[in-house]
């Protein structure tokens, strides 16, 4: 399923990545990569997607979420 | 020499350590052929120079932006004896991914492990001396705003460019694409961290606070809520400049002007020494004022994450503008001043969205026209129509936002480089005073040198073209000016009174009342009005009364939103040109804010006529 239909408080792990050589780059270097364990923080209409992963809580605009695979246990 | 170069990613705190680092020997230019700002600095350590360049942040090394090419070639061309990389304590894992793309470089280098206080804020243990063993470079553990540090990084500099370190392995290369070779670098950080750090697995728990500023819509009205106590509190900060200031114009004339004619100095330099300097200096400490201010407020707001969840709040909105969420700050400090406003564009991605953001902040009204634009309201409207019309300015603001972002956008921000947010909220932590005073210090100090060139220079300008030898205004060249080009302003909505404000409303907005003053009441020449600028417009019931009976409501509505949606002070241009490197674009976006607000004013103008 895609990180956007994740619902709060679900665990789950990165499966794919989909887009340009700049946004695989951009979303990479901070730390967003195959296999990475994340918790989906928050995930309002019209509101970027707050996920916790590598230490950090990341907002990541809808638009980019959209293009992450995710696998959810 | 000894050149030590600073590398890691946003919010590593790495302006902070090359500010403590260099203090106020610093150097701003270009990096040669691109728009990307260059900082160059030096300090002494036991009587020897060392240099230190701030590389640009980015988040890594490989990826085509200028800031990381200019990076990765800055140091494969051994341009750094030294190169000191940043990174995240708190969260390790993630920001060595910066150390993970130098590897490759393999030259000499140290890591510093920033921020150590917020990682045992969170109970993060990290093992440095395994972490520095494994490396095979030194490892700091650090905190960058605390100054106690410093000698020991300075000491620790010093001893690594005699006997330097260079990393003792790196992450395999892969041939399988940009994926493959992030996985091989994530494997590396993963390999190099076990037992230096415990990676907690634990659940992530929202803190109550984040609960609230995090909601869609109570998230919102917090986030505005603390903006406007910071504009407070800015305003508490600034006051004493401004009281200041404006006392030396009442206190220094008289003195300056005496003791020159006592010295029988001409009556033009007199008048130059002793009307334009204290009022430049008065302008130049009021400006000075208004970016201290700002800057402490919002540096403090930044630097307890506050920030962050703003730009969390604001990203639907600002991507309507081709901007992205980051914009938050900057256009929110435009409402206090549009200098910090364009310098708080740091914060975007790249260029070309920072030049955007700085075309668009420069439509938000800022403090000076919110404290004119009022006044001269009141002079023909009741305080409801007051009110109106500041709604309508609001409302304005955004359309002008809206139309500036479609007509540059397309070009500084083309569809296919637009990003959205991606970032980081950081966790709360505590501000370290001493710093933010410091940086809106240096940034203060810095707007205050530049304002006495330029105001110095713009106002000999202004003093030439108002000058008349006996004082009637009649007799100057900008009444003359003015005059035969009436037939054309009137077509704009204003007369040569009113149009002579809409001039000086690009000089400084203070300036307007007092040039008013001078055009409709004439009792003061033109430069005592301008450079008086406060004294003069004290009467302002005398104005109201006079331009009252002299221009229609129409004419008063019209230059209300010209001056209003003008091109912003002097001092915001220059600042604007020197943040962006970009003459074209900063004389391009001001020709479209001086055409925009003409054109505003004729409709306005035209509009109002029929109801007025």
């Amino acid at each position: 399923m895609k990180l956007t239909e994740t619902t709060p408080d679900t665990f789950g792990i990165i499966k794919n990545i989909s887009g340009d050589e700049h946004f695989i780059n951009r979303i990479t270097s901070i730390g967003i990569t195959h296999g990475v364990r994340f918790q989906t923080i928050k995930n309002d209409k019209r509101m970027p997607v707050l996920v916790y992963l590598r230490e950090t809580l990341i907002a990541l605009n809808r638009n980019d979420a959209e293009r992450i695979e995710v696998t959810v246990r | 020499m000894n050149r030590i170069a600073l590398l890691g990613q946003p919010n590593s705190g790495k302006s902070t350590v090359y500010n403590a680092l260099t203090g106020s020997h610093q150097h701003v230019g270009n990096w040669p052929g691109k728009t990307v700002e260059k900082n160059d600095g030096y300090y002494t350590y036991n009587g020897k120079k060392y240099a230190v360049t701030d590389l640009p942040g980015s988040y890594g090394l490989t990826g085509n932006s200028d800031e990381e090419i200019i990076t990765a070639d800055y140091i494969r061309q051994d341009n750094a004896d030294l190169v000191c990389v940043l990174v995240d304590a708190s969260q390790l894992e993630r920001s060595m991914f910066m150390l993970a793309e130098f590897a490759a470089l393999k030259k000499p280098s140290v890591l510093l492990l920033n921020m150590m206080d917020v990682a045992k804020q969170q109970n993060k243990q990290i093992n440095h001396k395994v972490l520095e063993k494994r490396l095979g470079i030194p490892v700091l553990p650090f905190v960058a705003a605390d100054q106690k540090g410093y000698d020991k990084l300075k000491k620790l500099f010093s001893s690594e460019l005699e006997k330097p370190h260079k990393l003792a392995n790196a992450p395999a290369s892969s041939e399988n694409g940009v994926m493959a070779e992030c996985d091989a670098k994530y494997r590396w950080i993963s390999e190099t961290l076990k037992d230096v750090t415990k990676t907690s697995s634990e659940k992530y728990e929202i803190s109550k606070f984040d609960k609230a500023a995090l909601h869609p819509v109570g998230g919102k009205l917090i986030a505005i809520g603390v903006v406007l106590l910071a504009f407070l509190a800015a305003m508490v900060i600034m006051a004493p400049f401004m009281a200041v200031g404006s006392m030396l114009p009442g206190l220094l004339n008289q003195p300056i002007h005496d003791l020159l004619t006592g010295w029988n100095v001409h009556s033009w330099l007199v008048s130059i020494f002793s009307l334009i300097l204290p009022n430049v200096l008065y302008f130049s400490l009021s400006m000075a004022g208004f970016v201290f201010g700002v800057n402490i407020a919002f540096g403090f707001l930044e630097e307890i994450g506050f920030l962050a969840r703003a730009a969390y709040q604001f990203d639907g909105i600002l991507s309507k503008l081709g901007l992205q969420g980051k914009a938050i700050c900057p256009v929110l400090m435009g409402f206090g001043c549009t200098i910090g406003g364009a310098c708080g564009t740091r914060v975007m991605d790249n260029w070309g969205q920072r030049m955007l953001a700085m075309a668009v902040v420069w439509a938000v009204p800022c403090g000076a026209i919110w404290s004119v634009i009022p006044v001269i309201s009141g002079m023909f409207f009741s305080p409801a129509e007051t009110a109106c019309i500041c709604l309508g300015i609001l409302l304005y603001m955004a359309v002008m936002m809206f139309i500036v972002s479609k007509i540059f956008g397309k070009v500084l921000a083309p569809k296919e480089t637009r990003s959205g947010m991606i970032m980081e909220l950081p966790p709360y932590h505590k501000a370290h005073w001493k710093h933010i005073i410091k940086e809106a210090f240096l940034k203060s100090w810095d707007i205050f040198k530049r304002a006495l060139v330029t105001v110095t220079l713009v106002s000999l300008l202004f003093w030439v073209f108002s000058f008349s030898s006996n004082g009637d205004i009649t007799k100057s060249l900008l009444y003359r000016v003015g005059t035969f080009i009436e037939p054309v302003t009137r077509f704009f909505g204003m007369g040569w009174q009113t149009f002579m404000g809409f001039l000086s409303s690009a000089f400084a907005k203070e300036a307007v009342l007092g040039v008013l003053n001078a055009a409709f009441v004439g009792q003061n020449s033109l430069v005592d009005a301008t450079f008086n600028a406060k004294t003069a417009a004290a009467d302002t019931t005398m104005l109201g009364s006079v331009m009252a009976q002299t221009i229609s409501k129409a004419e008063a509505l019209a230059f209300i939103f010209a001056c209003t949606f003008n091109v912003p002070c002097v001092m915001a241009l220059s600042t604007t040109y020197r943040e962006s490197h970009s003459l074209k674009w900063t004389a391009r976006v001001a020709g479209f804010y001086i055409g925009g607000a003409l054109l505003l004013s004729c409709v306005v103008y035209h509009i109002a006529v029929l109801f007025m």
